[in-house]
């Protein structure tokens, strides 16, 4: 039984109202922030994952309980950095150049920010060069494309030619997916990860950062 | 050599041993979905004499009465001695269209073309009388360069292009051809309406704009041809390709508008061509709005697990029935797997019959969705038919919205393109595909080729002021599109 029963409840039902309320009590009563990410936020997006994976959950739950973990993140962001609490690492996400699909790209976002990774998205139709100027500095440990035009994924490679061009390939770990996206297209172009949904993909960035 | 004998045909092929059945098979209308993995066993087949023995595959999709029967997966097998084997024959037959037509007499004939993704249809017209007097069918031979529109226009800007424009200027010049052999006085138009995809190949124009954002192209207005620049023999006949609307709302539509007259009508209405990219324009005399939504390829049966298009073997139609779904095979015989008229169908019974709940889940303790003869829907099937029926329906109500109405102020919803005229309407209306009520909707055929077949009588191409009266949308720029298509996924509760 995870501890903050209704900030749990509020994230896995996707209620934001809720999510919120329960989450400015619990910090008003003086309960720790990063208790609150790691007992109460994590846990729920590893169920709302979970719940995806079995197909318990679609895209419409995974959205709602996205918007239910951002409201309560917007008030436990701030008391983490004056804490000095650390992510679990830092991603930087994006759709790649071409294309405007962010559906899924935004979960995969949610469910990373919601497994404790501090995540910078760049948005849709990013150029190589936002990518590798990101990453220069931000200096992420995992960088995340995704595309769902088979005419966009060769931007994918792409991008991973820039990143070596600049010098920085083997700073960052390069993850990819999306729907026309495979594990043998992401070999192929020299990507360190694939993922075939959002919930996998922050068990493979937990495992490439070695958390 | 082996030779191979199909059934019911009799026609014999001389094959390599070893050969692999799929390789022979696609040709004659066998599909592989999955790609030949053993996993969707859509390539189901007879061999009635020397059939090999069953993979574990052919377990899996057969019981041991079928495999006794000589039933196996193609996908599995090579050929390694002389066999025969059974494949059905049935396949959709090309929409065609003869409706009478009011129009304005001419001295001579014309030929109207619908130019389609993956078939066409040409007509020679007697513009006297604008009778329709001879029908000739085909399929386009671009689609060993892709199925879908985008893997079409990305072969053509990989280099393709003109193999891709000859190919289709040459299948057209052939049917062409053909018809006007027939003609009872000279053909001196042909007038063309293909989607944007379509167009840009024919008229031999740059792809690109239309692969890479904000996907306009600047040129997809009208073209006009003379037979001969087209490599055609047509006694210097002019040939009409019609103006795009804008966007991936190609000259099917602008055909569309000319077949349904939706631009004049008093009240509101709205035309959907539903496809991989469904196609609609919502309005009426005051204006147009127009958009084109990524439905996918679930309609035609694609990225179903047991999915296939509308051929022999295909399960099309589906009912609730004492408390299981009953199915109705295409070409009799056993079921090889579903189209999609099928899936909407069997998702909308399965709905009444409470085994999947409106949120999109299979209800609690249901692992499938059992269709007979060994096949089954999965819990990832529905999923990516709520994708595409989401696309479409977050599509319709973002065009309402931009107009200002709600979708029951709509007052006729008219369906184009061959899914819409195969799709069961109180099916579609079940699952939240058309958010409308049964009544207002209603199915008027082939609009690309009957819109044509009117371009010809259209002496000064009025319809090219068409163009200047729709507003095309781009979805992805409207606000509140994720909340639209998120919510346009459930089924609706009754
Ligand atoms: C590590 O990194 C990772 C790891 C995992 C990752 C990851 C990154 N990214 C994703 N994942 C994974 O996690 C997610 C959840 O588990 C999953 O993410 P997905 O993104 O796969 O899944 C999402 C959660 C849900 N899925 C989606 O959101 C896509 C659904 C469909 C219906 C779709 C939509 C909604 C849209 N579309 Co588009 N669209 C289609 C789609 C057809 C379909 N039936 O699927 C598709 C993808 N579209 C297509 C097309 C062609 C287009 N679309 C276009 C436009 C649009 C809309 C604007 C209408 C809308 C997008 C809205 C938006 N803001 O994203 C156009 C282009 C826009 C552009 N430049 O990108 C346009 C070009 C054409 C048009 N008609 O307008 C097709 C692509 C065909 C091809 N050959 O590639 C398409 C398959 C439909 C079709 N017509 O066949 C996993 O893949």
């Amino acid at each position: 039984m995870p501890r903050y029963q209704d900030l749990y409840d509020a994230v896995v039902d996707g209620d934001a109202k809720t999510a919120k309320s329960a989450t400015e009590r619990l910090l008003q009563q003086g309960v720790d922030a990063g208790e609150l990410l790691s007992d109460a936020l994590i846990p729920a997006m590893d169920e709302v994952g979970r719940r995806f994976e079995c197909n318990e959950y679609f895209v419409p739950e995974l959205l709602i309980a996205a918007r239910a973990m951002k409201a309560a993140m917007e008030l436990i962001r701030p008391k983490l950095a004056a804490t000095g609490v650390q992510p679990v690492a830092t991603v930087v996400i994006g759709t790649v150049k071409g294309d405007l699909h962010d559906i899924g790209k935004n979960l995969v976002a949610a469910m990373l920010e919601g497994g404790g990774f501090a995540v910078h998205d760049l948005g849709v139709d990013v150029p190589p060069e936002r990518f590798v100027g990101a990453v220069q500095e931000k200096k992420p440990e995992i960088l995340a494309m995704s595309a769902l035009l088979t005419t966009t994924m060769p931007a994918m490679r792409e991008t991973i030619q820039a990143l070596i061009a600049a010098g920085i390939r083997d700073q960052v770990k390069v993850i990819v997916g999306g729907a026309p996206v495979t594990e043998s297209f992401a070999r192929d172009i020299g990507a360190d990860g694939y993922s075939d949904t959002a919930s996998a993909a922050v068990q493979l960035a937990r495992r490439l950062v070695g958390k | 050599m082996l030779q191979l004998t199909l059934l019911p045909s009799g026609q014999r092929l001389a094959v390599a041993a070893g050969t692999a059945l799929a390789d022979l098979l696609f040709a004659h209308g066998v599909e592989f979905p999955c790609g030949g993995r053993g996993a969707c066993c859509a390539c189901r087949v007879r061999i009635a004499r020397a059939a090999p023995p069953p993979t574990a595959a052919d377990r899996r999709a057969f019981s041991e009465a079928q495999l006794a029967a000589g039933w196996r997966l193609a996908c599995q097998h090579r050929v390694l001695a002389d066999i025969e084997l059974e494949i059905g024959d049935w396949t959709a037959p090309v929409l065609a269209d003869a409706t009478p037509l009011a129009v304005v007499p001419r001295p001579d004939c014309g030929i109207a073309i619908d130019l389609g993704t993956t078939t066409i249809a040409a007509q020679l017209v007697d513009r006297r009388c604008g009778a329709v007097l001879a029908t000739r069918t085909a399929l386009n031979p671009q689609a060993r360069h892709g199925a879908d529109i985008m893997s079409r226009l990305d072969a053509a800007a990989r280099g393709a292009a003109e193999a891709l424009r000859d190919a289709v200027r040459g299948e057209l010049g052939r049917l062409c051809r053909e018809l006007a052999a027939l003609a009872p006085a000279p053909v001196r138009l042909v007038a063309v309406a293909g989607n944007t995809a379509m167009h840009h190949l024919f008229a031999g124009l740059d792809p690109r704009p239309l692969l890479s954002p904000p996907y306009r192209s600047p040129h997809d207005g009208e073209r006009v041809f003379r037979d001969a620049e087209l490599g055609w023999d047509l006694n210097g006949a002019e040939v009409r390709l019609l103006p795009c609307l804008g966007g991936f709302v190609g000259g099917d539509l602008t055909a569309g508008l000319l077949a349904t007259a939706l631009h004049q009508r008093e009240g509101p209405a709205l035309l959907v061509d539903l496809g991989t990219n469904g196609e609609l324009v919502l309005g009426d005399r005051q204006g147009l709005l127009a958009a084109s939504t990524a439905a996918g390829p679930a309609f035609e049966g694609a990225g179903i697990s047991i999915g296939m298009r509308a051929a022999s073997g295909a399960i099309s139609a589906v009912e609730a029935c004492d408390g299981g779904l009953r199915c109705t095979v295409l070409g009799g015989g056993p079921a090889r797997g579903i189209c999609g008229s099928g899936l909407v169908d069997a998702v909308a019974a399965a709905l009444t019959l409470g085994w999947v709940l409106p949120n999109g889940r299979l209800a609690p303790g249901r692992r499938e969705l059992p269709l007979g003869d060994g096949l089954a829907l999965t819990a990832r099937d529905v999923r990516q038919l709520q994708l595409a029926k989401g696309a479409i329906a977050a599509g319709i109500v973002m065009l309402c919205a931009q107009r200002g109405i709600a979708p029951s102020a709509v007052e006729r919803v008219l369906l184009a393109g061959a899914f819409g005229n195969y799709v069961r309407i109180p099916s579609a209306v079940r699952i939240g595909l058309l958010p409308f009520a049964v009544e207002r909707i209603a199915a008027v055929g082939n609009t690309a080729l009957r819109g044509a077949r009117l371009a010809l009588h259209d002496d000064d191409a009025a319809y090219t002021a068409l163009r200047a009266r729709v507003a095309h949308l781009e979805l992805h720029r409207l606000p509140g599109y994720e909340e639209a298509f998120a919510q346009a996924m459930a089924f609706p509760a009754s």
